[in-house]
């Protein structure tokens, strides 16, 4: 039961500081880029009026995606964010059910990654607000209802990032204690498969649209 | 007259398992009594459909009771497994029921509200039963989350080694994570099922809109957690953050206050969130042309609900970090 929780890291001194790399993660990052970027690739190698498997696949995320991402932030914005959407969404969705595979972990169980990406989304929010209303618009937005609420506002603000990278990171290695947990305590002759599916496939996919559809509603809300 | 550490650990351990169990079992069975009166209701209305029906309330109810499958779990784990005579077992075992018999409180009851919005739905709108019952799954199992953080923050307290810790600020530390769990879960729960509820009932009166509606509900359902992750976010910093050994009682009180606050502020916040979702996905569902106004003033309703969470946990982490 030591594991609990543990993250292999290796600790790299560099002029003085101490670099910090968590090394399983960046490994499975890698795997989940390499998979899309093959996914990707094979795809869209062999583009047909007939589809194959794979571009049904692959028409099914892009099509969705864009009509969720045209819903929440109309026509023309859609065609600048939507392909950012649906990379965040592939890339989750890949990454929390890494961890059904024996031996590979999730990328998200770290809590650098949701955190990263909660982070982009916040700054790629304001940065469409700004674009969208003006920057003396968006400011004007922080002093309401008055102006001393403006620090409340600003906590709010920063609170999402909190909330949106903890929700994913809570799920998926919550499900990974439970599953470590469960094993232990039956000296794994109930093998997981059950705990899997649920975590791994349904709450992970669950996760990975909620946080892929937060991020989307965070640059609306700034925008309108 | 004195007894030993070893006395104090099983004390601890029975009555962490006592509460754990006892608070647990509050919530499943409102939520499971909920989803039996309304398939009765809708059995009474649709006769012809009763087989269906039964099945659903059945189903509904097995995920609403999982919530106190968990409780069950850690109170036997309490109960029959030994534990290291260390003083500070005894906030652990504590903390431990108590995190996970008031988890699981929410999530009980709030799980039975889809399910009996989904056996209501059958009985209005046969053919959609196919489509309901997922639905209800999905919202169901989504109202399990604060359930599920307040057993991981459960089992960490278990299968963490605090003995190498200093006692003093340490014991309130490890008590105030539990609290701040199991008390910040209750709301979350509860108002997540609201939301799932409202998408089941409006999924049944206008079929067509399965595929906004179920987003909502997810959407709605997520925001309506936020304040839960807080308290999971206060949790963590309290069992992972070390602590300076002290003889004063002021900073393991803060602490013990801190995981106070933010649980019981966690509550509040999330019910009303679940309320904004709510009129949010119903209305969704009978207009669905307005569902860009409709979400955006949801999200905007529940981030001035959640204000008063934020400032729980503002006072919380003040409290963490300053005191």
């Amino acid at each position: 039961m030591e594991d609990l929780g543990r993250i292999h890291q290796i600790i790299v001194p560099f002029f003085g500081h101490n670099m910090t790399f968590n090394l399983e993660v960046m490994i499975m990052t890698w795997i989940v880029i390499f998979s899309l970027l093959c996914f990707g690739f094979l795809a869209a190698k062999n583009k047909r009026l007939l589809p194959g498997p794979l571009q049904v696949v692959g028409e099914l995320f892009v099509v969705h995606l864009f009509a969720l991402t045209e819903d929440a932030l109309g026509e023309e914005l859609s065609k600048k964010y939507a392909p950012l959407i649906c990379a965040l969404f592939m890339f989750l969705l890949l990454s929390n059910w890494l961890g059904i595979i024996p031996h590979l972990e999730e990328p998200t169980k770290d809590l650098n990654t949701p955190l990263s990406f909660g982070i982009m989304g916040f700054f790629i929010a304001h940065y469409a607000g700004i674009r969208a209303k003006g920057l003396k618009t968006y400011l004007k937005g922080y002093c309401e209802p008055m102006f001393i609420m403006a620090p409340l506002n600003v906590i709010g603000e920063l609170a999402k990032v909190i909330s949106i990278s903890f929700r994913l990171f809570g799920n998926i290695m919550g499900g990974a204690i439970i599953i470590l947990v469960v094993s232990y305590l039956t000296y794994s002759i109930i093998t997981p498969p059950f705990l899997n599916a649920f975590f791994g496939a349904f709450v992970g996919t669950i996760q990975a649209f909620v946080f892929t559809m937060l991020t989307v509603v965070y640059i609306a809300v700034q925008v309108h | 007259m004195a007894y030993d550490i070893q006395t104090w650990v099983s004390v601890a351990a029975f009555t962490g398992g006592g509460m754990a169990m006892g608070f647990g079992a509050i919530g499943a069975a409102i939520g499971e009594g909920y989803t039996a009166a309304s398939a009765n209701e809708a059995i009474g209305r649709n006769p012809g459909q009763s087989g269906d029906i039964f099945k659903s309330m059945l189903v509904g109810q097995a995920i609403a009771e999982s919530a106190s499958i968990f409780a069950l779990v850690i109170a036997l784990m309490l109960l029959f497994t030994k534990y290291p005579s260390h003083i500070l077992s005894v906030p652990v075992l504590l903390g431990a029921g108590l995190c996970m018999g008031l988890g699981a409180i929410g999530s009980g009851v709030g799980s039975g509200f889809p399910a009996g919005a989904a056996c209501q739905g059958m009985a209005r709108q046969p053919a959609m039963s196919g489509r309901l019952t997922t639905n209800m799954l999905i919202g169901s199992a989504v109202c399990q989350t604060p359930a599920i953080f307040s057993l991981v923050v459960s089992f960490i307290l278990l299968f963490t080694d605090f003995s190498a810790n200093p006692v003093s600020p340490t014991w309130a530390a490890i008590l105030g994570a539990g609290i701040s769990s199991g008390f910040g879960a209750i709301g979350s729960g509860l108002g997540g099922g609201l939301v799932a509820q409202a998408s089941c009932e409006g999924i049944s009166r206008q079929p067509l809109t399965v595929t906004p509606v179920t987003n909502v509900m997810l959407l709605g359902q997520a925001v309506t957690q936020t304040t839960a992750i807080y308290a999971l976010l206060v949790s963590f910093i309290l069992m992972f953050k070390s602590f300076p050994a002290t003889d004063a009682i002021a900073p393991p009180m803060a602490l013990l206050a801190a995981g106070i606050c933010m649980g019981i502020g966690a509550i509040g916040p999330a019910v009303g969130e679940g309320f904004a979702g709510q009129g949010a996905v119903a209305w969704i569902a009978r207009n669905e042309k307005y569902i860009a106004d409709l979400t955006r003033s949801m999200l905007v309703g529940q981030a001035v609900a959640e204000s008063t969470g934020i400032y729980s946990l503002v006072i919380a982490l003040v409290l963490i970090f300053v005191v």
